[in-house]
């Protein structure tokens, strides 16, 4: 564990360097308050500080109060090292910010021990920490997969879309189905059935890039965006996923397995501003469009030109074309 | 006989009977101490309240970590004279201070020789 010590004192300085070193911390020592606020507030800065109450430069209670200005970093444990014990005197400090404080001179095994004090608390913030960004995976990826969920998936895409409007650069929109999905569940099983989505999830996200998007949208559909896309190479690159995703056949605890996938694929840049909604109608039906030609295929969401009383109607149910 | 100033016993517990430490606290010691005793008696001399409160602190906590506690209570005496402006005070108080640093200075020199030995 780091920890900052703050003293203008030379010899109060090495003392506690010392002291600190031997209790197995990992010491970075400054002469002033200035500098002590300055370590404290760098992101990967010490989470620990012993700081002096006289200081040139910023005293104990300023450094305390610069670092709690700080609202975005990991918590600091501060104890205030002072010769002040009346209560008004305490009383600031604490108010400054100082979790602790400690009258000089100290006691080796005192300090030692209210830094042990210091060191659970930090110690359950990190675990604070790390249950709040479980919780937030939780949130926000499909359980199975670990990919982002159906929620996630679609407010990313709307971001995405307007983005690429602003830049008038295209994103392009994939929406895939594996390809009787229900029949591999009744053959094989259920448990065979979820390596089957968990290995589509991997080989979809090793097909994109990193800054592309790749989510569960349903049961056995996949939502995906290849960000900032050449409209030229759009179809190559589905061609290629969809390549991906059929060979070679998945290996599962019931056996290899030969799975395909339909895909629909929508370039944005040839809609003009329609929502997120409308849009996925459309490559939902380019999909159904897909799954009616014989499957295993990316069908184009191509706009249509006919006045709007003459479209197509739309796919009824997903469960139609599986 | 002249007191004892620096309690051995407690500097070796605070340094958590750490020799090597010891010897160069005392050492930063006897090197710090005549330039802050210089700085303070220059303080007095002006009569400057805010400077001998400075260097009155200063000299009380490096008095406080070689465990030598009356000559760091009587630099506690001056750093509160001049947080409460008593500058006419703070000849008399300084002249304490100096007999016990002169005392001080000469059993640093015994001290270091017995922690060397």
């Amino acid at each position: 564990m780091r920890i900052l010590i703050a003293d203008d004192e030379f010899m109060s300085r090495r003392l506690l360097e010392k002291t600190m070193q031997r209790a197995g911390y990992e010491v970075t020592a400054v002469e002033n308050g200035r500098l002590a606020a300055a370590e404290l507030c760098k992101p990967e800065g010490p989470k620990l500080a012993l700081l002096d109450w006289i200081m040139p430069e910023l005293d104990g209670p300023g450094v305390c109060r610069e670092v709690r200005k700080r609202k975005d970093q990991s918590y600091v444990y501060m104890i205030l090292l002072t010769s002040k014990e009346k209560k008004e005197d305490v009383v600031a400090g604490l108010e400054s910010g100082a979790d602790d404080y400690l009258t000089k001179p100290f006691d080796p095994e005192e300090l030692k021990a209210r830094l042990r004090t210091g060191m659970r608390i930090l110690d359950l913030e990190d675990r604070l920490i790390e249950a709040r960004e479980g919780m937030r995976f939780q949130a926000t990826h499909d359980a199975l997969t670990c990919l982002w969920n159906r929620g996630v998936i679609m407010d990313l895409l709307g971001r995405e879309l307007t983005r690429s409007r602003r830049e008038r650069k295209c994103t392009a929109i994939l929406l895939g189905d594996l390809d009787h999905f229900k029949s591999v569940n009744d053959t094989y099983g259920h448990l065979a059935g979820d390596e089957v989505l968990r290995e589509t999830a991997r080989r979809l996200v090793s097909s994109v890039r990193s800054y592309d998007f790749v989510g569960r949208f349903g049961g056995e559909e996949f939502l995906v965006t290849l960000n900032n896309c050449d409209p030229a190479h759009g179809l190559a690159r589905a061609e290629k996923i969809r390549q991906t995703i059929a060979d070679p056949p998945v290996d599962t605890s019931a056996g290899r397995i030969a799975i395909s996938m339909s895909f629909g694929l929508l370039l944005s840049q040839e809609w003009g501003y329609m929502s997120v909604a409308e849009l996925l109608h459309e490559v939902d039906t380019a999909l159904y469009g897909a799954k009616a030609a014989g499957r295993n295929c990316v069908k184009v969401a191509a706009p249509k030109t006919q006045p709007d009383d003459a479209r197509a109607p739309a796919p009824e149910a997903a469960s139609r074309r599986r | 006989m002249a007191r004892y100033f620096i309690d051995l016993e407690e500097l070796l517990a605070r340094v958590e009977m750490d020799r090597e430490l010891m010897r160069e606290l005392l050492k930063i010691f006897k090197d710090e101490f005549p330039l802050r005793y210089q700085a303070l008696r220059e303080a007095v001399e002006s009569l400057d309240a805010t400077r001998v409160v400075q260097e009155a602190h200063t000299l009380k906590g490096m008095l406080w970590n070689l465990a030598a506690g009356e000559p760091a209570e009587a630099a506690a005496q001056l750093e509160r004279l001049g947080r409460n402006q008593e500058t006419g005070k703070f000849r008399e108080s300084f002249a304490q201070f100096e007999t016990m640093a002169k005392e001080l200075s000469r059993q640093l020199e015994a001290c270091m020789a017995e922690v060397s030995g």
